[in-house]
């Protein structure tokens, strides 16, 4: 269980969050849409503390923090319940595949070596990369490289892992198999928050869809209820444009 | 004047003895500047108060001043400040039992810092922010994302740097000379008064700095491959 509580943040004067709360049940797929600047991605990336909340709560089972006062050690405690699966990949490029997932394993939990490997090496099969275990992230596709970044995410066991637009640098026939792992992992009821623009995918994987736009949650509902029968006027005008063959347009 | 190829050969074999002396300011130059240039750069990158305004000028004064002037500082400076604290604190160490060489190790080592502190800095910000991010993510602290994620890249993009100023430290330790340090080519010198043949003499010195320089060169390039290996995509 994760909640959000008045998460507020600022960049400069711009209010990017405005007292936001979300609370996610364990298990539960929660997809965040919206239009670009509407402070998603932030969101998604305070859960983590990737950026810094002004104001707010955060908890996640029976770990609880007050950003305002945060403490280095809560930070990596908060860390250390999430993950996060980045736009950009972003693999650590001098390491291979197989070293990428290991990684915290070593340096954050301090397994032994052979178990971490074990485990990363489970993961990368799990995501289709058994045969690309030392291959470095130069050497891999944009594909490829984002299950790499998934099965890291994987590796720590975290309570919920962030996904921040995980196929919007993908070229588009890339994108299938990036989203058939994330549906994988979705069935074995890992809870997930995922900010996409993938409509078909929100409308398949999601138990919930939240719409943000301007830094609030102005909607959220069951993806037949956010695709099907939008209530506010601004979700309406958001589908339109990104899905003009939507069946609810009168 | 005429030439004497053959005393070349003399010369070289002569000043081949100077080499060890050489090669220890430009080893322990290099190894201390890299120590402090790492720290210099950290402490500016994570811009660390006070210390990283006193780090920018300690970068700027040392960039902006010779090596050979800042040699004649430390070697005139130095006795006075240990001697003035020897005596106040009543110390039997004097400055005179300072070996010469050691002047040009800390003098240099002064040098070598602040320019490697730029070369560690730039090749830190070679490395993109969304790595260290991704560290952060999964758990690491500030320290080991810095140690194993940033700095082994940041080594990795430095390296043709370094090698430069491996060789810059190598040419420059020639100014050892100043402090009565006999180098190549001091000794190169010491090697032509006795029959007044310095071109032949610092030809051979010239030799002797061209091979070392193609053997860092040589080195450096092979490093480079094994530690770089990741950007081409090859397996190590």
């Amino acid at each position: 269980m994760i909640e959000l509580k008045r998460i507020s943040k600022s960049f400069g004067r711009h209010r990017v969050l405005q007292d936001i709360s979300l609370s996610v049940k364990t298990g539960e797929v929660v997809v965040i849409l919206g239009p670009s600047g509407s402070g998603k991605t932030t969101l998604l990336r305070c859960v983590n503390y990737l950026e810094k909340p002004a104001s707010g709560e955060i908890a996640i089972g029976d770990f609880k923090m007050d950003c305002s006062q945060a403490k280095r050690g809560d930070i990596l405690r908060l860390r250390r319940k999430t993950a996060m699966v980045f736009q950009q990949y972003n693999l650590f490029r001098h390491k291979t595949a197989l070293e990428n997932v290991m990684e915290a394993l070593l340096v954050v939990k301090k397994m032994p070596a052979a178990e971490a490997r074990s485990r990363s090496v489970a993961l990368l099969e799990k995501v289709g990369l058994g045969g690309k275990l030392d291959e470095y992230p130069s050497r891999l596709s944009g594909g490829q490289q984002q299950r790499v970044g998934i099965a890291r995410a994987l590796a720590l066991e975290p309570e919920v892992i962030l996904f921040d637009e995980p196929t919007s640098a993908l070229d588009p026939e890339l994108v299938g198999e990036v989203l058939e792992v994330i549906r994988d992992i979705a069935r074995e009821g890992i809870t997930m928050i995922v900010v996409t623009h993938e409509m078909g995918f929100a409308r398949d994987v999601a138990n919930r869809v939240v719409f943000m736009d301007g830094g609030v949650v102005v909607e959220e509902g069951t993806p037949d209820d956010v695709f099907q029968h939008p209530q506010e006027e601004r979700t309406k005008q958001f589908l339109r444009r990104i899905t003009p063959e939507a069946n609810w347009v009168i | 004047m005429q030439l004497d190829p053959s005393f070349i050969w003399t010369a070289f074999w002569q000043i081949f003895r100077a080499i060890p002396t050489t090669l220890s300011i430009t080893v322990v130059s290099v190894l201390l500047g890299f120590a402090i240039g790492t720290v210099t750069a950290l402490v500016r990158l994570y811009r660390v108060p006070v210390l990283s305004q006193m780090a920018s000028a300690y970068v700027t004064f040392i960039r902006g001043t010779p090596m050979l002037t800042h040699l004649l500082l430390i070697y005139f400076g130095l006795p006075m400040l240990i001697d003035g604290l020897a005596e106040s604190f009543g110390w039997s160490f004097r400055s005179v039992s300072i070996p010469m060489i050691g002047f040009a190790y800390i003098s240099f080592s002064i040098t070598a810092g602040a320019y490697m502190s730029e070369v560690v800095r730039a090749g830190m910000q070679a490395v993109d922010r969304g790595q260290v991010e991704a560290a952060h993510s999964v758990g690491m602290t500030s320290f080991q994302a810095l140690r194993r994620i940033s700095f082994p890249q940041a080594l990795a993009a430095a390296l043709p740097n370094l090698a430069n100023s491996v060789i810059g430290m190598l040419h420059g330790s020639t100014l050892a000379f100043a402090v009565s340090v006999v180098d190549i080519n001091a000794q190169a010198q010491i090697v032509a008064s006795t029959n007044w043949k310095f071109f032949e003499a610092y030809l051979a010195a010239a030799l002797i700095f061209w091979g070392l320089t193609a053997l860092i060169e040589r080195a450096a390039a092979l490093i480079e491959k094994r530690v770089g290996a990741y950007n081409r995509g090859g397996v190590a």
